[in-house]
């Protein structure tokens, strides 16, 4: 056992946390040539010149809102097909599931071109709303998963019994299911923002390079950007989805029966 | 509970609507790989499979994603039966999960980075005076293997893999081991008669993220691959938006041969887990 803590230490020191501190090492310092024998020169010159960017601030912006209403949809519809999924008896359920799953199974750049003339018809194309919901199609069938796991995890029962009682359907929502849904709320998050913030070839397609978000003015970068640029940039698209994260924690002591900090621990 | 089940259909609504997006998509991308505008013709499929272009990169897509696929998923297995006990813990958990923070093409450049001639293991291993100058490095990326894109790949998405499989090995009860060792089973039976069972449907959902993920997005091989031969995504990319609209029709061919082959594998695997799903509960392993 204790060997094998080790070897999970050389491991994950290896290649998840050595990356990520190379990383940050390169954005705080020039480019580095350890072979010409230099060391690391310590700068914030990197940090300066992607700041001082407005397309940097502009896309982050842009970013930031199309990943918070995605966010948004992919909860509504998460949680909505969650429960259905789990309460409602019926034949041929793993079929559904299936089905629920394909969008990330079928190539989304597929969809997206196929999409792109509707688009283009429904005036939808170019605009941020267009990208919001070809967005929807990589990250809901997570949502879908995550939601109908944990609400299979609360149990038909739970969900039952504010029902016998009388209570409505938004009382039953707020009072019983998202307390509960909590961790599913905080994945879903993750996911979805990451996901959004993945998303170059489907939002160049549907956006039409009009909607800039930050894989927009990544892929550029990378032509004439040197490595402490690059890797101060990459940091950025961390950043974001922690940010959002804290948003969304903040959202969630809102809820009924949630343990708030300035308050006495029950 | 008659009112319970009528109302709670209605919540199928926002997924009716949602799914109506990508069947939309799927299926004017199909109509139009018939050449739906200029008149019905399989014209545009014979074109893409009479092009060396279009075959060679099918086979190097195919290729590249099964290496990707089957490595994820193997060290995924390996890495969480080894340490899930660790991995239990908070600290240990998010460090792991460190890669899945970034996109994709972010990965990838931290890959160009650690790893490309010029990169910092080229330097660090010129400096250390293994060897004599960073050109004798390997090229590991925007190689004609599709070497840098599997590695990306593979490194996203074994946190995936841990993430899919730690639910499920936290959920194996010890008296099944224990079971395995009583009836003088070795450590191989102890995987196929316990743990296989139990990862099965997860494993099979996986695999097949990851593969149709690998062989369609068009991200990470644009930012890690060549030219030649290049991924059917890039291929398909650069006809859709390429100089002429000519080309169009051939972007959707190509993208709806690949959805095809996606679409029997997960055919293919979901109507196997069905009927394993189906043996199981009738009691018989044969």
């Amino acid at each position: 056992m204790k060997q094998n803590s080790h070897i999970f230490l050389v491991l994950t020191l290896l290649f998840f946390l050595i990356p990520l501190l190379v990383l940050v090492a390169q954005s705080f310092s020039a480019p580095w040539r350890f072979q010409t024998g230099a060391g690391l020169d310590w700068e914030l010159r990197s940090y300066e010149q992607l700041l001082q960017n407005p397309m940097l601030w502009k896309a982050t912006f842009t970013s930031i809102c199309i990943g918070f209403v995605v966010l948004l949809l992919n909860v509504l519809i998460g949680v909505f097909t969650g429960k259905a999924l789990t309460t409602v008896p019926f034949k041929g359920k793993p079929w559904v599931e299936a089905l629920l799953l394909s969008p990330i199974l079928i190539p989304v750049l597929a969809i997206a071109m196929g999409l792109h003339i509707f688009m283009i018809r429904a005036g939808l194309a170019d605009t941020a709303l267009g990208v919001i919901i070809i967005h929807l199609v990589p990250t809901v069938p997570y949502s879908i998963k995550v939601f109908h796991n944990s609400y299979q995890q609360i149990g038909r029962a739970m969900l039952e019994q504010p029902h016998i009682l009388g209570s409505g359907f938004f009382r039953q929502l707020f009072t019983v299911e998202l307390p509960l849904l909590k961790p599913a709320l905080r994945s879903v998050t993750f996911l979805t923002i990451v996901i959004s913030l993945s998303q170059y070839a489907i939002t160049a397609v549907i956006g039409g390079g009009r909607v800039l978000t930050l894989p927009l003015v990544f892929f550029p970068f990378l032509e004439n950007a040197d490595a402490s640029v690059m890797s101060a940039f990459s940091l950025w698209f961390a950043v974001i989805p922690v940010w959002m994260y804290i948003l969304v924690e903040a959202a969630i002591l809102l809820l009924p029966y949630s343990r708030l900090p300035w308050r006495n621990k029950r | 509970m008659k009112s319970f089940n009528l109302k709670h259909s209605l919540l199928f609504l926002p997924a009716v609507l949602f799914m109506l997006l990508p069947l939309y998509g799927l299926l004017t991308a199909v109509l139009n790989s018939f050449g739906r505008h200029r008149g019905w013709t399989l014209d545009y499929y014979r074109q893409i499979f009479e092009s060396n272009r279009f075959v060679t990169s099918l086979v190097f897509s195919l290729q590249t994603a099964l290496i990707a696929t089957l490595l994820s998923i193997l060290i995924g297995i390996a890495f969480t039966r080894s340490f899930y006990p660790i991995l239990e813990k908070m600290a240990p958990r998010v460090s792991v999960w460190i890669p899945m923070l970034f996109p994709h093409f972010v990965w990838g450049y931290m890959v160009i980075l650690l790893l490309s001639e010029t990169g910092v293991a080229a330097q660090l291993l010129t400096a250390a005076g293994w060897i004599a100058d960073p050109q004798q490095f390997p090229i590991l990326t925007r190689d004609p293997d599709g070497i840098g894109i599997i590695l990306t790949y593979v490194w996203k998405e074994v946190p995936l893999v841990i993430l899919m499989l730690l639910p499920v090995y936290a959920s194996i009860r010890p008296e099944y081991y224990a079971l395995v060792d009583t009836l003088g089973g070795s450590a191989w039976n102890r995987i196929t008669a316990v743990e296989l069972p139990h990862l099965l449907p997860v494993l099979m959902e996986t695999s097949l993220i990851i593969f149709s993920f690998t062989l369609s997005a068009y991200e990470v091989p644009a930012l890690l691959g060549t030219t030649f031969p290049e991924m059917v995504s890039v291929l398909s990319y650069d006809w859709f938006y390429g100089s002429s609209w000519q080309k169009r029709p051939l972007a959707f061919a190509a993208m709806v041969s690949i959805s095809l082959v996606l679409l029997v594998l997960s055919f293919i695997g979901y109507g196997y887990l069905n009927k394993a799903r189906w043996r199981a509960m009738r009691g018989s392993r044969s």
